[in-house]
């Protein structure tokens, strides 16, 4: 009798465990994940809208936005080309030391930010161990050219690992067939090997743009954080949170959280269709 | 070299060798496929024949030998140089493409005319029965018409040969059966000459025009289905292809002797001498099961068996039994139904054996051939 009700339960029945559960879930992630990311919109605009679109017109919001895109832009078309790169000769080849470039490229990853800033800073600063040789008019750090380097440093690895494990994975038959076919080693990456990673490499993209998008620890030690020269939407957000304006700084995050939502939205719903064979 | 004819094959492969570090994976091999015909190379997994499939194409480099296609040498080209049509197992058609850009992509490589392109890829869409399926991806296409795909895009740009590896190893047993068969018929009427390679003697002996059957790197027997099962020339043809019973005696004046069993041997043993180590190799279905007072003479008389075990396997019935020769040697024998039914046995029944038809070959000793084993 217990026996059969408890079957009834698991296959009929009302699973109270089933809605408890997901609300503890709900309930856990509230304070830590939704709440903050509520507050940023509800302070946002709890000034009205018109408050909300001075701030965000303002030339050094307008400045800061523009630069994080564009530094975080051309980090990603270098990382996107190195990992592309590296990934198609570590794929392909077995050789002595693979594993440890492996390794290599993926250190950043481990790397906390401002350490990486740090590190560029002793590299390329005017006393560094290369930047000294470096004649005034060259001089990179303090410079957006600073910011793109850092956002390089930072996301090294994010496209190399996105695009590596496809590269592993694909029958190599594939290839074999294109070869005998009669295509070049060129034709057959062309029209085989990138459109299996296609999906890979516009992943791969998003992660490292996005990621590039919202670095701090590195940049505010690289950059020089001058306002309407070298600061970036993040560094924005902060110096005008201690300068005290609070609308001001608001407004530049309500813009890099929507952001965030999007690319995320993206790489969750288009990797299916980009993948569809 | 041997002497030039102008009539040059197809392919002919020539004292191909291969290893792999320490391994030789190919020694010496050497076969002629002619124009249209089917050549199947049939070996188990680790003899050898995926290798000769890629070196052929140009996948892989032989160490030592020669491949010509029609008598254009083209060891030294690499594979895109070769013009073969690969039929992989998996097909490894290009899952981004549909079913006509696939078909089209060495046309495509081969910068033909959008036109010319156009018309071929219809020719080959028709040739294999693929009209409503043409602009859909491979993923939406069944192994079979995957397959048909392949072929048709080897086909495109006229290889010399096709080659075909396993194809039907990743099909259900009913669909292979049917695919062989309606492959076999397309390549008759194409009449490109084709390679396959395979592990199932049954696909061998139906795809065949000839069959070349690998061992450890070794073309063991080179012939027509029929030849190479009713005349194999080695131990492991004769247990590779399809069953075979061997008993091992010896060569005594002029009959193959092992314990009680003495079977006169009439012609082609010129060259064993007295005493010589000796295979007699038989088929189950050869060997025939009478009581002893209805054993006809028209048989060679083995000995007496015990039944040891008796089995039902599909059209006919299998007996494993024991035959007593001067050591208890296994004896695995077939019957039709009709025989069965006429004949019953039943385990521990004691019956005269004999055998209509046998092959007499010199025993090596192998280690992988063990007396009367039955592979």
């Amino acid at each position: 009798m217990s026996a059969n009700l408890s079957r009834l339960r698991h296959t009929h029945g009302f699973d109270i465990v089933k809605p408890l559960s997901v609300a503890v879930l709900l309930l856990m992630m509230l304070p830590l994940i939704l709440l903050p990311l509520a507050s940023i919109f509800i302070f946002g605009m709890s000034a009205g809208i018109d408050k909300f679109w001075d701030s965000l017109t303002a030339p050094d919001a307008i400045f800061a936005l523009k630069l994080s895109f564009v530094t975080s832009f051309w980090a990603t078309v270098f990382n996107l080309v190195f990992g592309l790169f590296a990934a198609y000769v570590l794929a392909r080849y077995q050789f002595w030391g693979r594993n440890a470039i492996i390794v290599l490229i993926s250190i950043p990853t481990a790397i906390p930010t401002a350490v990486a800033g740090f590190a560029l800073l002793l590299l390329w600063g005017p006393y560094g161990l290369l930047g000294q040789y470096l004649p005034d008019d060259y001089r990179i750090m303090f410079t957006p050219y600073a910011i793109i380097l850092a956002n390089i440093f930072v996301t090294f690895p994010l496209a190399f690992g996105v695009i590596m494990p496809v590269l592993e994975t694909m029958d190599r038959s594939l290839e074999e067939a294109s070869a005998t076919i009669g295509a070049s080693r060129w034709q057959t990456f062309w029209h085989v090997t990138m459109p299996a990673l296609r999906g890979a490499i516009v992943g791969g993209a998003l992660l490292t743009f996005a990621r590039s998008v919202g670095e701090f620890g590195s940049t505010i030690l690289v950059s020089g954080n001058l306002s309407g020269r070298t600061q970036t939407a993040p560094l924005y957000i902060f110096a005008k949170f201690n300068e005290g304006q609070v609308e001001a700084a608001n407004a530049v995050a309500i813009v890099l959280a929507v952001f965030s939502f999007v690319i995320f939205s993206i790489l969750f719903f288009a990797r299916d269709w980009l993948e569809a064979d | 070299m041997e002497d030039s004819d102008n009539t040059s094959s197809a392919v002919e492969v020539q004292n191909v060798s291969k290893s792999f570090g320490e391994t030789a994976v190919l020694r010496d091999i050497n076969f002629k496929v002619e124009e249209g015909e089917i050549l199947v190379l049939l070996g188990a997994s680790g003899s050898g024949k995926t290798t000769i499939l890629r070196i052929i194409s140009g996948l892989e480099t032989q160490d030592e030998g020669t491949v010509t296609f029609h008598g254009r040498d083209v060891s030294e080209l690499p594979a895109r140089l070769r013009s073969t049509g690969v039929i992989f197992q998996s097909y490894a058609l290009f899952p981004k493409m549909n079913v006509e850009r696939n078909i089209g992509y060495g046309l495509r490589l081969r910068k033909r005319s959008r036109d010319d392109i156009a018309s071929r890829v219809n020719e080959l869409v028709e040739l294999v029965h693929l009209e409503e399926h043409r602009k859909k991806r491979p993923s939406q296409l069944s192994g079979g018409q995957q397959q048909r795909v392949a072929i048709a895009r080897a086909l495109a740009y006229e290889p010399d040969v096709l080659l075909f590896d396993e194809p039907f190893g990743a099909l259900d047993a009913q669909i292979r059966t049917r695919l062989r068969r309606e492959i076999r018929s397309l390549l008759k009427e194409i009449n490109v000459p084709s390679i396959f390679i395979t592990h199932d003697q049954e696909e061998a002996l139906e795809l065949g025009d000839r069959i070349a059957v690998l061992n450890a790197g070794r073309i063991e027997q080179i012939g027509t289905p029929y030849e190479v099962y009713m005349y194999p020339q080695t131990g492991f043809v004769a247990t590779f292809l399809g069953a075979a019973n061997i008993l091992v005696g010896t060569f005594d004046s002029g009959s193959f002797r092992s314990g009680k069993v003495v079977v006169p041997l009439s012609d082609s043993t010129e060259s064993f001498r007295e005493g010589q180590s000796i295979k007699l190799v038989f088929r189950p279905e050869d060997v025939f099961l009478r009581k002893p007072d209805n054993l006809k003479q028209a048989f060679h008389s083995l000995s007496e068996a015990v039944v040891e075990e008796v089995s039902f396997v599909g059209a006919f019935e299998r007996l494993q039994m024991r035959l007593e020769t001067s050591e208890a040697q296994r004896l695995i024998v077939t019957r039709p139904k009709t025989e069965t039914a006429m004949n019953p046995l039943k385990e521990g029944d004691r019956v005269a054996t004999g055998i209509v038809r046998f092959r007499i070959l010199p025993n090596f000793p192998l280690g992988s051939e063990t007396a009367g084993k039955i592979v």
